[in-house]
């Protein structure tokens, strides 16, 4: 396949929401994501206080592709990459940043939370999340036995007739 | 390769329309997010120009529901068909599971088809993966149209080798539709179980 699958499992998991929730509390953000390049969520949290996240696939997505076509234009210019990217709107900010070549941390916070904050403290959490998906690379891959592809099957069939 | 989110028990697919620019790909994914209830599909994005062309990409998740345990979910998406889009189309290639091909049957669109199925071939090469190493699926969209081609000879400029699965569509009126997503849907979940 083009590139290989990123598998976040049991206890990096735990280790990954574990900063990310670190980094909300310390931060003040409002959610915060770590996406793959695909745009897939890979691990999620919000704060407390809140309110109902919207759609996380359609912000994943559109972070992902947002990401790539920057990194295109990175390459255009003669940049192997830009490393960020900061949207600021009236009342609330999305911080990108990548986590190595895989993912990309991201964080939605309102605009009384200055962005440096945010900054100092992502630029400590990018490094740890950074290590633990390294450490995923060298985990065998799972395997998916014929059990799986016919329960699938049978649920297509529910799904599309 | 489709991300498998171990800890969440998640199985992510992502799966994309291709083909040359107005052959039905946004109406392929209109239709399923019509037909396919509320609570298994989330929210279609549409990033268009204003004349409803697509500029980047549409993209529409759908839940399969849990599979031993795994919450499996499809990815769709689209790309621009038209030719100066090339850029958009490469980065919407990456980490591609499946591919549905969605082609014209308009006479005039022939030479479109096969450009298509070439730029295909190419942005999947410059990915450095071989077009076989993909499950793919044929659509011929568009057989209601009174000087439609022959599928043999819409095939012929496609895949003259009559490797891809083919299927008649008039995805306006949702035909096809649904079974050309079948059936490359099953295709990537066999190749998820097969033995690595």
């Amino acid at each position: 396949m083009i590139e290989p699958s990123l598998a976040l499992y049991g206890e990096a998991y735990a280790r990954v929401d574990a900063l990310i929730q670190e980094l909300l509390d310390a931060a003040g953000v409002r959610y915060g994501l770590l996406v793959d390049r695909k745009g897939f969520v890979l691990s999620h949290k919000e704060a407390l206080w809140a309110p109902r996240p919207p759609a996380l696939d359609s912000v994943a997505t559109l972070v992902a592709s947002n990401a790539a076509a920057t990194a295109a234009l990175a390459n255009m210019l003669g940049e192997r990459t830009f490393s960020e990217q900061i949207h600021q709107g009236e009342n609330g900010t999305l911080y990108v940043e990548s986590v190595g070549t895989d993912a990309l941390l991201t964080l939605i916070f309102d605009s009384s939370v200055p962005l440096g904050r945010v900054k100092v403290y992502s630029k400590k959490t990018v490094p740890q999340l950074a290590a633990i998906l390294d450490e995923l690379k060298d985990i065998p891959e799972i395997q998916l036995g014929g059990d799986f592809s016919a329960g699938a099957t049978a649920l297509l069939d529910d799904l599309l007739g | 390769m489709s991300t498998i989110n171990f800890a969440a028990r998640e199985i992510n697919c992502k799966i994309v329309y291709y083909g040359p620019g107005m052959s039905g790909k946004t109406t392929n994914l209109k239709q399923v997010f019509a037909k396919v209830p509320g609570h298994l599909r989330g929210e279609m994005v549409s990033l268009a120009t204003e004349d409803e062309r697509t500029l980047f990409f549409d993209f529409l998740p759908l839940d399969l529901g849990s599979v031993q345990g795994f919450k499996t979910r499809f990815h769709l998406y689209t790309v621009p068909g038209q030719v100066f889009y090339n850029a958009s189309r490469k980065l919407i290639l990456r980490g591609v599971d499946g591919i549905v091909f969605v082609a014209d049957s308009a006479p005039n669109r022939l030479r479109a088809n096969a450009e298509s199925m070439r730029n295909l071939r190419e942005n999947l090469a410059e990915h450095g993966i071989n077009v076989r190493d993909v499950p793919i699926v044929l659509q011929v969209n568009k057989r209601d149209l009174p000087d439609a081609l022959p599928t043999s000879m819409i095939r012929a400029v496609i895949d003259p080798r009559n490797e891809l699965q083919l299927f008649e569509a008039m995805s306006d009126k949702g035909v096809g539709v649904f079974e050309t997503l079948k059936t490359v849907s099953r295709l990537v979940l066999e190749r998820l179980s097969q033995t690595k």
